[in-house]
């Protein structure tokens, strides 16, 4: 057997379901690490990828804040092919309920009007990103070459699309794998 | 109209020559996807999701308004075809919210089918995130804008099925909208809720308050029965899941109704808030306390025998019950009737039924509120008039339909109105009991051409008619049966009762059930079998769609068991 493949991922805007249905694809995940390496994840100690980059990067979550627009850059520098997986990753998804107000009475509405809060107040420091104007996916930013929709995509499409990369496929996702939403069909 | 032989995709198909090259297609079995195309509305062509090939036309062809021609040759899924189909689909997807993971529709939406028919994987053009609004001024189901692809599936069934005319599109392209009367809010329009439109509609933009988020196609239990809020008797397509009643839709095609539905077929029965009567009762030292059947049954019967008593029925229930109704009464000694009143035999013409209505040319309404107690008999008259005919109204008191008919008249004037049918080719005389004997004469005189249509108030009339009962009056009995079923009862009843022993058979409380001496249980319009027959006098049968509630039993075994018992 050849080299392993390297294998990124990553969560930007994102609830992190879709890498719950990552780890759905259950025991397939031990074949599955006999042919990828698994660099950087939210879920290993490695947060970023190799300045050298590695050969696949799955990005699940949308475009929301101006780190995320940096991360998602270097992501694609330093990645050969770039999966937006998920409906977030590809359209912004959820998050994108607040393309239909303006940034600042999205705020309003969080930190100040919930019902819940006492005396709020909106957060300002240098360190806390500001949001982007818009919630996009992250085709809206840098090219992507896999769109794998679904809220989360089942794990049989997640397994269906690294199968087919593993043999030397784009997949072409269509039936079952091609599914919007939460059990969208 | 002759037939003609055509190819599609290099099958030979055969159709007749009025049909359409989708129709020829989908009776050959062959798929050619649709947005705006609905059966039971006209042709629209305006989704672009249904275009094909033809050989020697230029462009493509919406397969929904080409007509088919003797030795067509069509192509359904060419890459220009398919190039245009997917074109079209990111437009719609791209034009409002279509985002899948919060829409109630998301598993059984038309524009989400399609978009994974055509591999639509993500979104390519830009969206305007523009912020539409969401109507929810109308009690039972709701209007975002947000998701509405401007089909006109809604606009076309309500002008051409229930004929109402609410719903239109008003401004251009990108600012067209689908809008209620002159741009008002729906809950303020002249929207009758007959709910047509929303299940017409191929996305989530209408919204059914009762069922959204309730359960996808895949996860609910469908039941076919007969609706029993009036005596049009329409078929019914109940949905169901966890033995909870989520929904009611029509059934395109079948009789009487053609899939029309009014608000108490569709909504009204789902939102039913009275207190159920769930076990049988007595009444002990002046108090109502449950028992068990034997108990309930034994003081029943035992009263029955007793001496004179009086049956009095509704007609909500099943042609089983009311002829065990009939027959309880034949074994004590007294008379059953029924409590509403019954529209007065005409005594000639031919009996009509709903298709008739749109056959005829002079429409005669007398004496009766088809759109309220019938209301779709009236929306079948609205449709009629559209067509062209003339509609008149006979009456004394104000009626909803005068306002679209061309004629009215008060009983009075009777003569004149049959004057001007006279004219007419096919005239449907349709009468209540509000029909008075001056108007019943006036029409003699049409011979073949005059069909009538009865509309009685009673839910089952004609079943109740058939097996005997007549409209009657309380009398001095001293034992009176009540068959109440769900029929919520005239105000009245309480006066009449003068200390008489008194046994309800009925599903809800009531003032009535209250002051009673027997209660038995009766199922609900959903928990019965057996028929009912409709306006047309044809014998339907109604399905458990969910059985009843331990200590309910069919209210026919019921009757037939105390039968035995006297």
């Amino acid at each position: 057997m050849g080299e392993k493949i390297s294998v990124a991922t990553q969560w930007l805007e994102s609830c992190a379901g879709c890498h719950m249905s990552f780890l759905d694809i259950d025991e397939r995940i031990v074949e599955l690490l006999q042919k990828i390496e698994l660099s950087s994840s939210p879920i290993t100690d490695m947060k970023h990828p190799p300045e050298e980059g590695v050969d696949v990067c799955i990005v699940t979550g949308g475009i929301g804040n101006e780190e995320q627009v940096e991360e998602i850059k270097m992501l694609r520098e330093r990645c050969r092919l770039l999966i937006a997986m998920g409906d977030c990753a590809v359209t912004g998804g959820i998050c994108t309920m607040r393309n239909f107000f303006d940034r600042e009475e999205v705020l309003r509405r969080g930190y100040i009007e919930t019902e819940s809060t006492v005396d709020g107040e909106i957060p300002v420091h240098e360190d806390l990103t500001p949001l982007t104007d818009q919630v996009s996916g992250i085709g809206d930013v840098v090219d992507v070459d896999i769109h794998l929709p679904g809220c989360p995509p089942s794990a049989d499409a997640i397994w269906f699309v690294l199968t087919e990369l593993l043999e030397g496929r784009i997949p072409k996702l269509e039936g079952n794998v091609l599914k919007y939403g939460s059990d969208g069909g | 109209m002759s037939e003609v032989q055509l190819t599609i995709n290099g099958q030979p198909v055969k159709a007749r020559s009025e049909q359409s090259i989708l129709e020829a297609a989908q009776a050959a079995g062959i798929d050619i996807p649709v947005l705006c195309y609905h059966p039971s509305v006209s042709a629209w062509g305006a989704c672009r999701m249904c275009l094909v090939e033809v050989k020697g036309m230029r462009g493509l062809q919406t397969a929904c308004t080409c007509p088919v021609n003797d030795g067509m040759e069509v192509q359904t899924e060419t890459e220009a075809a398919v190039d245009v189909r997917k074109f079209v689909l990111e437009l719609l997807f791209a034009e409002r919210n279509h985002y899948c993971m919060f829409c109630q529709m998301s598993g059984d939406c038309e524009l989400q089918d399609a978009a994974y028919r055509y591999g639509l994987d993500h979104f390519t053009y830009p969206r305007p995130y523009q912020k539409l609004g969401v109507d929810a001024s109308r009690k039972f189901f709701i209007m975002d804008h947000n998701r509405c692809i401007l089909c006109t599936r809604c606009v076309r069934g309500c002008s051409e099925i229930t004929a109402n005319h609410t719903l239109n599109v008003r401004d251009r392209g990108f600012d067209s909208m689908i809008t209620a009367d002159l741009n008002v809010s729906f809950g303020d329009s002249g929207c009758v809720e007959c709910g047509t439109c929303l299940q017409l509609c191929p996305t989530g933009a209408l919204i059914d308050a009762r069922s959204a988020y309730g359960g996808r196609e895949k996860d609910v239990v469908h039941a076919e029965t007969t609706c029993m809020q009036c005596s049009v008797g329409c078929s019914l397509d109940v949905v169901t899941r966890y033995s909870r009643l989520l929904r009611v839709d029509g059934v395109w095609g079948s009789q009487p109704n053609d899939g029309l539905l009014c608000v108490d077929g569709r909504f009204t029965p789902l939102y039913e808030e009275r207190k159920r009567v769930t076990a049988p009762m007595v009444r002990r030292d002046g108090k109502l306390v449950e028992v068990g059947w034997d108990e309930a049954l034994s003081v029943a019967a035992g009263k029955l025998k007793e001496g004179k008593a009086q049956g009095l029925a509704t007609c909500a229930t099943t042609n089983e019950t009311l002829d065990a109704f009939q027959k309880l009464f034949g074994k004590v000694s007294g008379e059953a009737g029924l409590l509403e009143p019954v529209a007065p035999e005409l005594g000639y013409g031919t009996s009509a039924n709903l298709a008739d209505i749109l056959d005829a040319d002079f429409i005669v309404v007398a004496g009766a509120q088809p759109l309220d107690y019938q209301r779709v008999v009236g929306y079948f008259i609205y449709r009629a008039g559209d067509q062209g005919a003339k509609v008149a109204v006979i009456s004394d008191t104000p009626n909803k339909l005068s306002e679209r008919a061309d004629m009215t008249a008060s009983y009075a004037e009777a003569d004149d109105v049959a004057k001007a049918a006279a004219e007419a080719k096919k005239v449907v005389l349709i009468y209540s009991v509000g029909i008075k004997g001056k108007v019943m004469a006036a029409f003699r005189e049409l011979g073949d051409k005059l069909f009538y249509l009865a509309l009685s108030p009673g839910r089952n009339e004609k079943g109740a008619t058939a097996v005997g009962l007549k409209s009657t009056k309380s009398n001095g009995a001293p034992t009176k049966f009540y068959l109440l079923s769900e029929q919520v009862e005239d105000p009245s009843l309480l006066g009449e009762l003068n200390g008489a022993f008194t046994i309800v058979q009925a599903s809800y409380h009531s003032p009535l059930v209250e002051q009673a001496d027997v209660v038995l249980p009766a199922p609900l319009w959903y928990e019965r079998t057996g028929h009912v027959t409709d306006l047309e006098g044809t014998v339907k049968p109604l399905s458990e769609v969910l059985p009843m509630p331990e200590g309910v039993r069919d209210d026919a075994e019921v009757l037939t068991t105390l039968a035995e018992m006297v």
